[in-house]
């Protein structure tokens, strides 16, 4: 899938943004399918990297979207499978190293379009072995877990860990306790978790933290009424979701704030119209596709996490999202 | 034809084109062109597992037109330690291409770039910029001067921040450190990643972050209460600059918590930016949100649910159901439309 972005901008390219504005589903589901007739654009050979996770956004958007059969399910299975390595683990693309992110959007990939049992049949590695690259990723000291074999952690590698191997059914090759130990340690004074400890609070990683305890069944440990003041603090008199304080609106944070607030039952406490206004307004609505903002360009990232949004706060016409 | 093809020094190298199954549509874009012929480059070179000086000037070309490749940058470390290759200038050339980064992408991404991609090549570089400086034993003098220049791009880079805090763990930097967030704030007080990173260096010094959280700090070294004082002053002084700025509230109530005492001590303090007798005159919702807490630790619950209405009604309408059910948790009703 194609990380090019463009070629049309949210809220018309006037600029003008009308007050009622619909959902271009079928607008969508086309700028999705076309993404991939662009290998002629400079940025398709540049994002080349992110394929991977491309096609895990453009695949879920397209799900949410009520078309799962846009992306042709046997194409999709073979880039995946033809992306992985001996190891188990997954890269970007054919020939690029494994890492935790790839492997991780490639079992949701391949969850998504319930085909996880091809890794048995036709992959370099099977199931096990899938699961068990991932858990070796794990650090026996701390919990968390690197993305890669050179060491960097971060908190995103822990949710997508967790989040993969409880697709996988093997949880239990992980540390549980410890991995929850080291997210306790990424909660700060304000509420919010960070990339690490220490790190200033960041909606991206509340979601990854707040995720992996859903998933590790501890959400009980968080302050639900601190973490959702935060998190509500973040919407903007526009209606958009911010990441941090002081910080602009973006449709992305439509998702990781809305999520992490679904996750600790708090999602009322956001204007749910102010905010389906706003990303409504981010569309594309003559050739498709949802930008970061009105005015900008439109790409995959923000068109999933747009319309994920949308889907968790009950937009109408797209299929639920659940929120882990 | 091109840079490698031409080239002498690669030319008992067969390059491997990408394997994409169709016609190669590139050629049309001469950035392309340059960029697919170098990949092909480095296909080979690592397809043999080359460890050598073309090898490493073809993977700064590369990331010189895409930062965010991360094979590119995980083969170049390891060709660094292999190759015993001088460290300081791996850093110098790091350094180039950091503060050069920005105006790459106009160059090299014709449209905007997605913004996945653009983190992508922040934290590769952030964490190539750390592997090679935990090989080195004392901080490079110029560090601290490069950061500088990144802050001066801008001030609230995740990666940055991130990089700073592992530096500053790394090497000790505790004592240079206070001042420096000073002088941030002193430009910005409504920075929070630089209130964040003040919390770090006066809470998070002497603790081990793998085995204490640094929202509670470490049980065996407290903090003396003189630091305490300190800090509530300066957070004082800072909210009363610009009293309509969540920072340092937020920071107000960390250390108040720290001190294991209530927020009332303040509550005077926090009445001078907003009187429930002066409805109008009002300077800051996140003073209402504090009096609201102090009134009900005094037990005046209607005088809490009164703060909690003018929030929920006037002052952060947008977050009006959160307001409410602080006044539910009072007993009280809620606040209409």
């Amino acid at each position: 899938m194609s990380l090019v972005s463009g070629p049309g901008r949210g809220g018309a390219s006037t600029g003008h943004v009308p007050d009622e504005i619909k959902l271009v589903v079928e607008k969508h589901v086309e700028y999705i399918q076309t993404l991939d007739t662009r290998q002629d654009e400079l940025e398709y050979w540049l994002t080349e990297h992110l394929r991977l996770n491309g096609v895990y956004w453009g695949l879920t958007a397209l799900h949410l979207l009520g078309h799962p059969e846009a992306l042709p399910r046997l194409a999709t299975i073979d880039f995946v499978l033809s992306s992985q390595h001996e190891s188990g683990g997954f890269g970007a693309a054919p020939g690029h190293d494994a890492h935790m992110l790839y492997t991780v959007s490639a079992v949701q990939i391949l969850g998504t379009v319930d085909a996880l049992e091809e890794l048995d049949r036709r992959g370099k590695a099977g199931r096990e072995k899938v699961g068990q690259y991932i858990a070796d990723l794990q650090s026996q000291e701390t919990g968390s877990f690197a993305g890669d074999e050179w060491g960097e952690t971060d908190t995103r590698f822990l949710y997508g860990a967790l989040n993969a191997l409880s697709l996988l059914h093997m949880l239990h090759l992980v540390d549980i306790p410890k991995a929850v130990t080291y997210i306790q340690n990424c909660a700060n004074f304000d509420g919010g978790y960070g990339v690490s400890p220490g790190a200033e609070s960041h909606a991206g990683q509340i979601f990854t933290c707040v995720g992996a305890l859903a998933i590790a069944g501890r959400l009980d440990l968080v302050d639900r009424d601190r973490l959702g003041g935060w998190l509500s603090e973040r919407q903007l008199p526009n209606g958009g979701l911010s990441g941090r304080p002081e910080k602009l609106e973006d449709v992305c944070y439509s998702w990781w704030v809305a999520s992490s607030l679904a996750m600790i039952d708090r999602l009322h406490w956001i204007d749910r119209d102010k905010l389906s206004q706003f990303i409504l307004q981010c569309q594309d609505s003559e050739k498709g596709g949802i930008a970061d903002r009105p005015g900008d360009m439109v790409d995959v990232f923000h068109t999933v996490f747009g319309l994920a949004g949308l889907s968790l706060i009950g937009f109408p016409g797209l299929v639920a999202v659940d929120p882990i | 034809m091109g840079k490698y093809s031409d080239s002498t020094e690669w030319e008992d190298v067969d390059p491997i084109p990408q394997d994409d199954g169709g016609p190669n549509p590139l050629a049309a874009i001469a950035y392309t062109e340059e960029y697919s012929e170098a990949m092909s480059y480095l296909r080979a070179a690592m397809a043999k597992d080359e460890k050598s000086d073309r090898a490493l000037g073809l993977t700064e070309d590369i990331i010189r037109m895409n930062p965010a490749h991360y094979t590119v940058w995980l083969y170049r470390a390891d060709m660094l330690f292999t190759l015993q290759k001088d460290l300081l200038q791996e850093l110098e050339w790091l350094n180039k291409i950091s503060l050069k980064h920005i105006k790459n992408f106009q160059i090299w991404y014709p449209y905007h770039v997605p913004q996945a991609g653009k983190a992508e090549a922040y934290g590769l570089r952030r964490h190539h910029r750390q592997v090679v400086m935990s090989h080195i034993p004392t901080i490079p003098p110029t560090e601290t001067a490069f950061l500088a220049l990144m802050f001066a791009k801008d001030v609230k880079n995740y990666h940055v921040w991130s990089y700073r805090q592992w530096l500053v763990r790394q090497f000790s930097l505790w004592d240079s450190e206070l001042p420096y967030v000073e002088s941030l704030l002193q430009s910005d007080v409504r920075n929070n990643s630089a209130w964040n990173h003040r919390w770090f260096v006066i809470f998070a010094r002497h603790m081990d972050p793998t085995k204490h959280s640094i929202k509670n700090g470490d049980a065996d070294s407290e903090v003396p209460p003189e630091i305490i004082e300190r800090e509530i002053e300066y957070t004082k002084a800072a909210i009363s600059t610009a009293p309509q700025n969540q920072s340092p509230w937020n920071y107000l109530r960390g250390v108040l918590g720290k001190k294991g005492m209530g927020l009332v001590e303040l509550k005077s303090f926090a009445e001078q930016y907003a009187d429930l007798e002066k409805e109008d005159e009002v300077r800051s919702s996140h003073a209402l949100d504090f009096l609201a807490d102090v009134y009900a630790e005094e037990e005046q619950k209607e005088r809490s649910g009164r703060a909690l209405e003018l929030l929920a009604r006037r002052y952060d309408p947008i977050r009006k159901n959160y307001w409410n059910y602080r006044r539910s948790l009072l007993g009280l009703k809620q606040v209409g439309a």
